[in-house]
C-alpha cells in the first residue's frame, strides 16, 4: 500500500512522538531521540519533519503552556493520530515480513 | 527549571529567524530554541552556546520553514486592483463637479507643458546635425572694456589668410558676409537671356571653404570645387527648382540688379538650410578673387567678415583662442597705430578672441552682436519655468481637492481598516486613484495640445509639429503620467490612510484647523504665482505699447517703401518727380537707409578734423540719404541747413544729429570739420530720432549726400490707400516694366521690429490666463466644498435671522483673506522680475502702482466671481434643506 510512505528520520520521529503520548513537543522529542538512538538531531531537521508529518495527516498539533526558560513562548505539543498508528503499524509489519523472509544462513555469519 | 536566570542568545539572530521564518510556527520553534540556548549555557561556555544557536538557525533556513513572501500578496493584487477602480469611479460618478476639477486643471497643466516642452525642444536642437559638431566654431572678438562691453563676430578681410597660415592648429577657415553690403543682403536676380527681374532676398558672400566647414550638402556640383573660380555663386536647392526647373544649372548665367557687365556663373546646388540652422541663405556668392575695393583685401582697417573655422581635433579652443590674440598684436595692432588712432590702445588693453562653437550660437548669442535672429536660452528657462508652475498649480488643486473632501472617504477608511487593510494598501489605494485621474488628465491634455497646437505655432513663431510618430510618445506618456500621479497624490494619500478607524467610525471626522493650513498655504502660492504672471503680462503689454507709439522723432505714418529702386539707375529723378506730381503724394526720397531693420546700417569712426591722432573716434551711423528725406520723414532740423543739389560742395557736406555734435564736442556745429576717412564740413543738426530698436538709446547719426538709393520711400496723404498705391504701382511700371512693384510700409516694418517682445508678451498673458483659470478652478472648489460642510450652520443662522448679505460676507471674508495675502507677497516678487526686465531697456514704462492696482484688482473680483457663486447659491437656499438630514 502506497500511501504509508514513510521516510527513516520520519519514521523514528514518529515513533517517539507515540513513546512520549502528550508530552511530545520540540525539544523533548530531540531530546528523546538523541538519548535512544545516540545521535544528533538538528532542530531544522526535526521541525521540517513534523511539519511534512502533520501535512501528512499523522499527527496533529495543539498549544500548551509557556514557560519561563522560553521566555514566555508557548509549547506546541504533538500527538499520534489514527493514520499515523496505521502508518506505524504498516511500516512495522513490512519490516518484520522482510525480516521473517531472511534465510537462517544469511545471518549466520560465524563464517565471514 | 530551578534556575532563575535569563539566557538570551544575539539579538541579531533572533531578528533574522524572525524575518525568514513561517508565522504559524515562528512563537513556538522561537521557544524551543531559547529552552535549548539555555540549557547549552548551563553546560558549557556563552561561546559554544551561541554558535550552536547560530548553527540551529541556519539549519532551519529550510524551504518549508521559510515564510511564503510573494505568495500572501499575489493572492489579492488582482481582485483588489479591481475593487479600487470600481470605487474610484463611483466617487467620480457621486462628485462628477470635483472630478471634473481635478482633470481639467490636470489636463491643462499638462498641454501648457507639453507646449513648451516641444518649444524648448526645438530651440535645443538647431544647428546640432553635424558631423564635426565639437568643434566647429564662430570667432568672435570681446571687447571687455567695462563702460563698453560688447561681442561681436565681425573681422577683417586679411584674416583668412593669417589663420591659415600661421596657426596649424587649423584645418580649415572660410569667410562669410551675412550683411546688407554690396551685393549680399537682397537683390534683383534676372536669368540670362531672360528680361523679367526677381526679387531675392538671402544672398551672402562666402569663401568656399565654409561650405566644407559648414558640411554643407550639395545637389549638384562638388563643395570642394563650387566657389573655387571668380564671380560664381551656389544658389539654394529651391531657388535652383525656381529659375532651373529640373535641370542643372551649372555654368549658367544670371545677372544682378540688372547689372550685364558682371554675369555670375553657378558653381553648384546646395540643399536648403533646415529650419533649424542659423544661417538661412540661399545664394552664396564667392569671394575668390574678390577685391571690394582697390588693396581692400589686404587692409586690416574695415571689419566685415564673420570667420568659421575647424581646428583639428583635440585642439582646445581656450588655448587656440590665446594663441589667436598673436594676430591683433600682429596685425590688427599696428595698423592702428600707423593710422595714429587712439583705437590701438583700447585694442591692447581690452580686445580679447573668443571662439564660439556653432552648435551654441542659436541659444547664446543673445549680447553678441549679430545679424541673426537669434534665441536665447534665458527664454528657454523662462517658457519652462513657467510651464513647470503651471503643472504645479494643478497638481495644488488635486491636493487641495482630495484632502478637503477627505471627510467622504473616511468612513471607507475606517472600514477597510476594519477589514484588515494595512496602512500600505490604502496609500496603494490612493496612489492608483491619483494615477488613473492623471492617465486620463494626459490622455486629454494630450488631445488639447493637439488641437492646439497651430495657435501655439502663431504664438511664438515657431512650426512645431505634434510627434506622433516618435517612438518615445507612448512610453514618455504613460511614465509622465505615472511620475505626476504619484507626486500629486503621495500627499492625500498619506493623509487619507493615516485615519484612525476608532475615531472614524465614531464620527469624529477631525479635519479642522491643521490641515486647512496647509490648503490655504497653497491658494496663496497658486494666486501669488498668477499675481505674479498678470503683472509681467501687463507690464509687457504696456511696454510694448510705449514703444510703438512713442514719439521717435520721424514720422512713419503713412510712408511706403519700394525697394529695389536703385535699378532706375539714371531714371530716378524723372520717376520721383512723376511720382510728386500726384496729388495724394508728398515727397519721394530715395536711400539705402531708414530707421527700420532690413535697410543698410554703415558703421564709421568720426573724429574732429586734425584730432584723429589725438581723441578717441566717435562711432557713428552713416547714411546716405538725398535732398528730400528730411522732409519726407519729417525730420526736424536745428541748425544749419539741409543738402542742396545746386552746391558742388555739398559732396563734402555732413548732417550730424544732436548726439553726435555732444559725443564730438563740437560747440559751433555748423561749419565744424569732421573727418573719418575723408574730410567732412558739418552743414547742419538735425533733432535726435531712434534709428535702432527702442531698446538702446540713440546714438550717433551722420547724413551724407547720395542720389543712388535702393529704397524710394514715398509720403502720402490719402484717404484712399488702394488707390494711391495702384497708382504708384502703374508709374513703377511705366519706368521699369521688367521688374514688379515691391512695396512695405514703414510702420509695418518698425512694428515687426520689436515682433519678439510682442510675442514675449502675448505667450506671457496666455500663461498668466491659463494659472489663473487654474487657481480659480481650485478655488471654486474649495469654496464649494467648504460651502457644503457648513450648509448645517448656514440654514440655522437663515433661521435665526441672518441676511443674505451677512451670510455672503461671512463666507467670501474667509477667502479675501487669503487673496490679500498672495497679493502682499506677490507684488514685490513680480516689481523684481519686471525692473530686471526693463533695465534692458533704455526706454521705459514706470513701474507705477496703478500698474499693481489693476492687477490686484483684477485678482481679486476674478477671485470674487469663482467664490461667490457657491456663496450666493449657498445663501438662497432654503433652510430647511439643510436641516432636513437632522
Amino acid at each position: 500500500m502506497k500511501k504509508f510512505q514513510l521516510g527513516e528520520f520520519e519514521e523514528v520521529v514518529l515513533l517517539t512522538v507515540g513513546v512520549l503520548y502528550q508530552q511530545a513537543y520540540g525539544v523533548s522529542i530531540k531530546k528523546e531521540i538523541e538519548n535512544r538512538l545516540s545521535r544528533t538531531v538538528s532542530v531544522g531537521a526535526l521541525q521540517s519533519a513534523l511539519v511534512r508529518l502533520e501535512e501528512k495527516g499523522y499527527v496533529q498539533s495543539n498549544s500548551g503552556e509557556s514557560t519561563q526558560e522560553r521566555a514566555g513562548r508557548p509549547k506546541r505539543y504533538f500527538e499520534l493520530t489514527s493514520n499515523g498508528a496505521k502508518a506505524l503499524e504498516y511500516t512495522r509489519s513490512i519490516r518484520n515480513e522482510l525480516w521473517d523472509s531472511i534465510p537462517k544462513i544469511a545471518l549466520d555469519l560465524k563464517f565471514a | 527549571m530551578s534556575n532563575d536566570k535569563e539566557y538570551l542568545p544575539p539579538k541579531i539572530l533572533l531578528y533574522f529567524f524572525k524575518w525568514f521564518c513561517r508565522r504559524d510556527l515562528h512563537a513556538y520553534i522561537e521557544g524551543d530554541l531559547l529552552e535549548l540556548y539555555a540549557e547549552t549555557r548551563e553546560n558549557s561556555t556563552k561561546r559554544k552556546a551561541n554558535i550552536k544557536f547560530a548553527l540551529d538557525i541556519l539549519q532551519l533556513f529550510r524551504p518549508n520553514m521559510i515564510k511564503s513572501f510573494a505568495g500572501l500578496n499575489r493572492l489579492n493584487y488582482f481582485g483588489m486592483i479591481k475593487n479600487y477602480f470600481k470605487v474610484t469611479w463611483r466617487n467620480v460618478i457621486k462628485h462628477k463637479m470635483y472630478a471634473a476639477i481635478k482633470i481639467g486643471g490636470f489636463s491643462l497643466g499638462i498641454a501648457a507643458c507639453f507646449l513648451i516642452s516641444l518649444f524648448i525642444k526645438d530651440e535645443l536642437s538647431y544647428d546640432k546635425n553635424y558631423k564635426n559638431v565639437d568643434r566647429i566654431y564662430r570667432m568672435l572678438t570681446v571687447n571687455s572694456d567695462p563702460s563698453d562691453l560688447t561681442t561681436w563676430p565681425s573681422f577683417q578681410a586679411p584674416i583668412a589668410e593669417v589663420l591659415r597660415n600661421d596657426f596649424p592648429e587649423i584645418e580649415k577657415v572660410g569667410r562669410l558676409i551675412p550683411y546688407d553690403w554690396f551685393d549680399a543682403g537682397n537683390n534683383q536676380v534676372k536669368k540670362s537671356g531672360e528680361e523679367k527681374n526677381s526679387y531675392e532676398e538671402g544672398f551672402a558672400y562666402a569663401d568656399g571653404e565654409v561650405l566644407e566647414i559648414l558640411e554643407i550638402p550639395m545637389v549638384y556640383g562638388d563643395r570642394s570645387a563650387a566657389l573655387s573660380q571668380p564671380n560664381t555663386l551656389v544658389i539654394s536647392k529651391r531657388k535652383s527648382e525656381k529659375y532651373f526647373p529640373n535641370e542643372n544649372p551649372i555654368g549658367k548665367t544670371i545677372f544682378l540688379n540688372n547689372d550685364e557687365s558682371r554675369p555670375f556663373a553657378i558653381g553648384g546646388v546646395m540643399e536648403n538650410f533646415p529650419r533649424t540652422s542659423h544661417l538661412q541663405f540661399d545664394f552664396f556668392i564667392t569671394l575668390k578673387g574678390k577685391e571690394f575695393w582697390p588693396g581692400e583685401q589686404s587692409n586690416w582697417c574695415c571689419s566685415n567678415y564673420n570667420v568659421y573655422l575647424l581646428p583639428h581635433p583635440d585642439t582646445n579652443p581656450d588655448e587656440l583662442s590665446e594663441k589667436l590674440i598673436a594676430i591683433r598684436d600682429n596685425y590688427q595692432i599696428p595698423h592702428f597705430r600707423r593710422q595714429g588712432s587712439m583705437a590701438a590702445d583700447i585694442m591692447e588693453e581690452y580686445r580679447s578672441f573668443r571662439l564660439q562653437l556653432v552648435s551654441d550660437i542659436h541659444l547664446e548669442s543673445a549680447d553678441i552682436y549679430d545679424v541673426f535672429a537669434n534665441g536665447d536660452i534665458k527664454l528657454v528657462w523662462l517658457f519652462g519655468s513657467i510651464a513647470a508652475f503651471v503643472l504645479l498649480l494643478a497638481c495644488i488643486n488635486f491636493i487641495n481637492l482630495s484632502t478637503a473632501k477627505s471627510a467622504n472617504r473616511a468612513k471607507e477608511v475606517g472600514i477597510r481598516k476594519v477589514m484588515g487593510s494595512v496602512r500600505g494598501h490604502l496609500v496603494n489605494q490612493f496612489l492608483i486613484e491619483s494615477i488613473f485621474f492623471s492617465s486620463i488628465s494626459v490622455v486629454l491634455g494630450s488631445f488639447l495640445t493637439y488641437v492646439l497646437l497651430p495657435y501655439f505655432n502663431a504664438l511664438s513663431g515657431k512650426s512645431l509639429s505634434f510627434p506622433i510618430q516618435e517612438w518615445y510618445l507612448i512610453p514618455l506618456l504613460v511614465g509622465f503620467a505615472v511620475i505626476v500621479g504619484i507626486l500629486a497624490g503621495l500627499y492625500p494619500s498619506f493623509y487619507l490612510s493615516g485615519f484612525k478607524p476608532i475615531e472614524v467610525l465614531k464620527g469624529n471626522i477631525q479635519h479642522g484647523a491643521k490641515s486647512s493650513k496647509l490648503r490655504n498655504i497653497m491658494v496663496v502660492f497658486q494666486f501669488t504665482t498668477s499675481m505674479i504672471l498678470i503683472v509681467s503680462a501687463l507690464v509687457i503689454y504696456r511696454q510694448m505699447d510705449f514703444i510703438l507709439n512713442k514719439k521717435i522723432g520721424f514720422d512713419k505714418e503713412h510712408v511706403v517703401m519700394l525697394w529695389g529702386a536703385n535699378t532706375l539707375e539714371e531714371k530716378m529723378t524723372p520717376f520721383k518727380n512723376e511720382l510728386v506730381k500726384k496729388i495724394d503724394i508728398q515727397s519721394v526720397t530715395t536711400s539705402n537707409y531708414l530707421p527700420v531693420s532690413g535697410t543698410s546700417r554703415d558703421q564709421n569712426e568720426f573724429w574732429k578734423h586734425g584730432r584723429s591722432q589725438i581723441d578717441i573716434g566717435v562711432g557713428a551711423q552713416v547714411w546716405g540719404v538725398d535732398e528730400d528725406y528730411l522732409n519726407t520723414l519729417g525730420i526736424k532740423l536745428t541748425d544749419g541747413r539741409n543738402f542742396n543739389t545746386a552746391m558742388a560742395s555739398d559732396t563734402a557736406a555732413i548732417i550730424i544729429n544732436k548726439t553726435m555734435v555732444k559725443d564730438l564736442g563740437l560747440e559751433n556745429p555748423v561749419g565744424a570739420r569732421i573727418i573719418n576717412w575723408k574730410p567732412w564740413i558739418v552743414i547742419g543738426v538735425i533733432e535726435d530720432f531712434h534709428f535702432e530698436s527702442i531698446k538702446g538709446g540713440i546714438g550717433p547719426l551722420a547724413l551724407i549726400y547720395t542720389n543712388r538709393g535702393s529704397i524710394a520711400s514715398v509720403k502720402i496723404q490719402t484717404k484712399d490707400m488702394s488707390a494711391t498705391l495702384e497708382s504708384i504701382t502703374t508709374t513703377w511700371d511705366q519706368f521699369m516694366p521688367n521688374q514688379p512693384i515691391r512695396y512695405t510700409f514703414l510702420d509695418d516694418s518698425y512694428a515687426r521690429m520689436y515682433d519678439d517682445v510682442k510675442r514675449m508678451g502675448n505667450v506671457f498673458a496666455v500663461f498668466a490666463v491659463l494659472a489663473v483659470i487654474v487657481a480659480c478652478l481650485g478655488l471654486f472648489g474649495l469654496s464649494a466644498f467648504l460651502t457644503e460642510q457648513r450648509s448645517k450652520e448656514i440654514s440655522i443662522r437663515k433661521v435665526l435671522g441672518a441676511s443674505l448679505r451677512t451670510i455672503f460676507t461671512m463666507l467670501t471674508f474667509n477667502f479675501l483673506k487669503m487673496i490679500i495675502i498672495s497679493l502682499a507677497i506677490g507684488m514685490p516678487i513680480a516689481w523684481y522680475f519686471m525692473d530686471s526686465w526693463l533695465a534692458d531697456y533704455e526706454n521705459r514704462v514706470d513701474l507705477g502702482w496703478d500698474l499693481f492696482a489693476i492687477s490686484s484688482g483684477l485678482v481679486i473680483v476674478i477671485a470674487l466671481c469663482t467664490v461667490s457663486f457657491e456663496s450666493i447659491k449657498a445663501s438662497i437656499v432654503n433652510p430647511v434643506e439643510g436641516l432636513r438630514a437632522d
